[in-house]
């Protein structure tokens, strides 16, 4: 970390290289999805990154590491937990038509397929558009939520993702 | 869309690309000394300006006038070490409570002095005078000494914000409470206690509510100000 701090940017890669594997350690011990597990590590990476300038080259560089990755994975979990109390559990699934020679059409084709034509359509449209769907449909994040996370109005979002729906719908049929 | 695992493993070397030479903080015992310097200078130019009050002298010689004064002077040399030491990670957690003894010392020799002035108070009806000057004196002799704390605690890593701002608040409202006793002639400790405490404590209050709005991990502070720039763009387009 001294090295890195002097601009060895060789120096610093191998460092966060190293720290890699004991942080995906130290995480997994308390997440168990491994996309949680790399959300979080790159979290504290970048965190690292941030406020490299506060580790003092005269104290050990462990306790300075451990306490960044500490407080990083109490972020994760507050914020996991705030998530958990806005989502609900569905035990029945809606209907997918009620014109039964299109449900069967829609349920015909392999889940495999269906997600590649909605990916497909989802790709084609502009990207603030694309943003607003995946945040909104995708992630099922409210539209307060949205807004905090891009900055965009909740009238803009709506908007957006009506014109998105309409374009996809489009590229659907 | 990349695998989050692969995405990880390229994360080292695109922050290392990113990796410029910084210079690492001063120690915190440094950044305090310097900011008590420069602070209390600022705190008896303001109390020269709006001028020493009459009995000056004769409360210089006054024991618990000193021990009062010294106590509030501690506390905010303390609370700033304090606030500095929160945001430097891997320092012991000690560090962050290094106040509390000098804010017992502080409220405990107010609360001595309440003792001998509170028959007198209840003698003359139990009375409580409203002395609303203390909040705005306390706010404009600490306001420079609160800016330049705040401006050197953004700096930090945001690991306690929340004692990070309420401690660096502290130490600035506890200088100018000591300020004020040099200008100000009200006296009885039970006032002292009630408006001049208060007035640090809800103004240590408020900054630690506010931690988490003052110091943010660089990346996150970096994308609050997109979100307040696509704001801007929204609203001049709805216009």
């Amino acid at each position: 970390m001294r090295l890195g701090q002097t601009g060895d940017r060789d120096a610093y890669e191998s460092l966060l290289r190293e720290l890699l594997q004991s942080l995906r350690r130290v995480v997994g011990r308390q997440w168990h999805r491994a996309e949680d597990v790399e959300d979080i590590v790159q979290e504290i990476l970048i965190s690292l990154h941030g406020v490299r300038h506060t580790y003092d080259p005269e104290r050990p560089f462990i306790p300075w590491f451990m306490a960044i990755v500490r407080r990083r994975i109490a972020d994760a979990a507050r914020r996991s937990a705030s998530r958990r109390m806005h989502e609900m559990n569905v035990e029945i699934l809606p209907e997918t038509s009620a014109d039964e020679d299109a449900k069967k059409k829609t349920e015909g084709n392999t889940a495999g397929e269906a997600a590649d034509q909605v990916r497909h359509a989802l790709s084609s449209l502009p990207p603030a558009q694309r943003e607003a769907v995946e945040l909104l449909k995708v992630q099922g994040l409210s539209l307060k939520e949205a807004s905090k996370k891009t900055g965009r109005s909740v009238p803009a979002l709506k908007v957006m993702v009506h014109r998105a729906m309409k374009s996809m719908r489009r590229t659907l049929e | 869309m990349t695998d989050p695992t692969e995405r990880t493993a390229q994360l080292p070397k695109a922050l290392a690309g990113d990796a410029d030479a910084v210079r690492p903080l001063p120690g915190p015992h440094a950044r305090m000394m310097a900011w008590f310097l420069l602070s209390l200078s600022f705190a008896v130019a303001a109390a020269w300006i709006i001028g020493p009050r009459p009995d000056l002298s004769a409360r210089l010689t006054d024991t618990f006038f000193i021990i009062e004064t010294a106590a509030a002077v501690l506390t905010s040399m303390m609370a700033a070490a304090a606030a500095f030491c929160s945001g430097c990670p891997g320092r012991p957690r000690w560090e962050q409570f290094v106040a509390l003894p000098f804010v017992v010392l502080w409220i405990g020799s107010l609360g001595f002095g309440c003792l001998g002035s509170l028959a007198g108070w209840v003698e003359n009806g139990g009375q409580w005078a409203m002395d609303l000057v203390c909040f705005p004196y306390i706010a404009a002799i600490s306001s420079l000494p609160l800016l330049l704390i705040l401006t050197m605690i953004r700096r930090l890593a945001p690991l306690a914000p929340a004692t990070t701002t309420g401690m660096a608040t502290l130490a600035a409202s506890a200088l100018g409470a000591a300020a004020l006793r040099f200008v100000h002639v009200r006296d009885a400790s039970l006032m002292v206690l009630v408006w001049q405490v208060g007035s640090v404590a809800l103004l240590t209050g408020i900054a630690a509510a506010l931690g988490k709005t003052v110091i943010r991990w660089p990346h996150e502070a970096r994308q609050h100000r997109l979100i307040w720039s696509n704001r801007q763009t929204d609203a001049t387009q709805q216009q």
